[in-house]
């Protein structure tokens, strides 16, 4: 492989080709379209935030891009390769809590553990622990989940996640439950471990101030059926590396009304839609 | 754990408060007084009523009726009779309907092929059963196990069923997303997390069991706690009566109370 091919791969790592969605069949009177031709291409490494407004389909697109959802045209390519199924590859941290109940703290980070051929039981505890100390949970390791916080339960779920070693990691409103400072903790937490694993990540989100804050790149989605309205080159904008006082500085509090003000709109429009879809049901 | 700063409500007002904890003493002493007052009821309807002894004997007769059949009748052996039958019965049907069930609930083919035809057999009476089993098996063993199979299986296989659909979706995405394949989805997220509801169903369809043995062995046995009691009735035998029923009740209460030891010890993580 020649280095310019080499550097073309990396910047499609992801790419969603002119992907629609349906549920309950592609027409207009039985089904609803959640997804209206959506394309985009997201560097290896690269930190990309959804943001839309509530209802618009990004978890729907999430769940595409991880196998989990099909779409109903249109490809996901992912490192060159069509997307089919979930598998170890897309890495997924869910809205809700996702932990296996019945099993303790280190062990739902090894889970994935036992599905990587080659790694001897010690090498998995080691690999376990790293991921539990990265994400600040060293002390609970044999905490059952509901003996844990939202908010390390959530960076359990992204301890598990990471420890499988994904090419890609989706993040679907993964603080949403938590409250402000629980959530300004991770995102700040976030930005280190990624610094740390160079991952590539998708980050769903419906706050602005936390896709400013975490994004290099922040895509701005329509009310549903989603389509991109906007992209925004954050890291054209703000320092790579952010810490909390760049949410002080003019050019985020810039980026995050401009942003704003489009979602705005755009909920506007979501309910009028929901006006009518029921008048028409009607 | 004190809800109020000002420390540990009273004993007293804790018996009394929704879903308030109590002690393991307390509900131990709380299990016993209701024995205790269950007894004393029953004594001093005896002393004080004129119901005659053959409708409701004494408490002292019938312990004495229990001793006898021990002693003189050699009751262990028509009690380890019943648990045998029941412990096969029973096993032949959990082991079936537990990976029948995971199936039926996790795969909507297997669902879809054994819900009709498994929920007509389920709402048989099993008394009504009987007749047919001894008419394929005759009146030897196999009749009485597959009667209680009967009784047992297909209620289980349901509920087993049932449980496995509803575990939460994300455990299985989850599952996936972290390199599982379906087998493993099927052994380490459904079997694994229905286990402690599938305990529960064992518990509760061991109960019934219980019932369908004793049914079995009053058709047509020779031996066994169920015809202990039928026969002691054609003798008029209230106490001993008495005697083998109480004796049931204790053995589902034995084997009840086990079985909730075990979920606690099995199952940390659910307290
Ligand atoms: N499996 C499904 N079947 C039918 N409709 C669905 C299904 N999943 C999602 N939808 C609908 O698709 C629309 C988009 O849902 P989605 O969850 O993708 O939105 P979202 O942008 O993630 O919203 P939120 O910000 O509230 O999480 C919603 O109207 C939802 O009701
Ligand atoms: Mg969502």
């Amino acid at each position: 492989m020649t280095q310019h091919e080499a550097s073309t791969d990396d910047a499609n790592f992801l790419r969603i080709d002119h992907v629609s969605k349906w549920f309950g069949g592609a027409d207009r009177h039985a089904g609803m379209q959640v997804i209206d031709d959506v394309s985009m291409t997201i560097e290896k490494g690269e930190l990309a935030v959804f943001v839309g407004p509530s209802g618009c389909g990004k978890t729907t697109l999430m769940r595409i891009v991880g196998g989990l959802d099909q779409p109903t045209s249109g490809t996901v390519m992912l490192g060159g390769e069509a997307v089919k199924g979930p598998d170890r590859r897309k890495g997924v941290v869910f809205q809700s809590y996702s932990s296996f109940p019945w099993l303790n703290v280190l062990d739902n980070v090894k889970f994935g553990l036992r599905f990587r051929d080659g790694l001897s039981a010690r090498e998995k505890d080691e690999i376990a622990r790293h991921y539990v100390d990265l994400v600040g949970l060293v002390g609970f390791e044999s905490f059952y989940v509901n003996k844990i916080s939202g908010g390390m339960r959530q960076r359990l779920a992204l301890a598990r996640t990471l420890a499988a070693d994904p090419d890609i990691l989706l993040m679907d409103e993964p603080f949403g439950a938590l409250d402000a400072q629980n959530r300004e903790f991770l995102q700040v937490q976030l930005l280190d471990i990624r610094e740390r694993e160079r991952k590539t990540i998708v980050f769903v989100t419906h706050d602005v101030d936390e896709a400013v804050f975490l994004a290099e790149r922040v895509f701005i989605f329509s009310a549903r059926p989603a389509t991109i309205i906007e992209e925004i080159r954050v890291s054209e904008t703000l320092p790579a590396k952010r810490d909390l006082k760049v949410k002080d500085s003019e050019q985020f509090l810039h980026l995050r009304n401009r942003i704003q003000a489009v979602i705005r709109t755009q909920a506007r429009r979501t309910e009028e839609e929901m006006l009518r879809v029921a008048a028409r049901r009607r | 754990m004190s809800r109020n700063p000002g420390g540990e409500p009273g004993l007293w007002k804790r018996l009394f408060t929704l879903r308030s904890r109590l002690s393991r003493p307390t509900e131990i002493g709380l299990g016993v007084l209701a024995f205790v007052f269950l007894l004393a009821v029953w004594a001093i309807v005896v002393a004080t009523s004129s119901i005659k002894p053959q409708y409701m004997p004494s408490l002292l007769s019938i312990g004495e009726a229990l001793y006898s059949l021990f002693v003189d009748f050699n009751f262990a052996a028509d009690i380890y009779i019943s648990v045998v039958r029941v412990a096969i019965a029973f096993a032949i049907a959990a082991v079936m309907a537990i990976p029948i069930g995971i199936l039926m609930g996790s795969y909507r083919v297997f669902g879809a092929l054994g819900e009709p035809v498994i929920d007509l057999i389920r709402y048989l009476p099993v008394p009504a059963l009987v007749p047919l089993t001894v008419i394929w098996l005759g009146i030897g063993e196999g009749s009485k196990i597959a009667l209680l199979w009967m009784g047992t299986f297909f209620q289980l296989v349901l509920l087993i069923a049932d449980d496995a659909k509803r575990v939460p979706q994300e455990y299985v995405e989850t599952a996936y997303t972290l390199g599982a394949k379906q087998r493993h989805v099927l052994g380490l997220v459904i079997l694994r997390s229905i286990l402690p509801t599938m305990v529960d169903n064992l518990r509760i369809t061991l109960g019934w069991c219980w019932s369908y043995v004793i049914l079995a062995e009053i058709v047509a046995s020779n031996e066994g706690i169920g015809q202990v009691i039928w026969a002691s009735r054609r003798f008029g035998k209230t106490p001993e009566v008495m005697a083998g029923v109480l004796t049931i009740g204790l053995i589902g209460l034995l084997s009840d109370q086990l079985i909730r030891l075990a979920s606690k010890k099995l199952f940390p993580y659910l307290r």
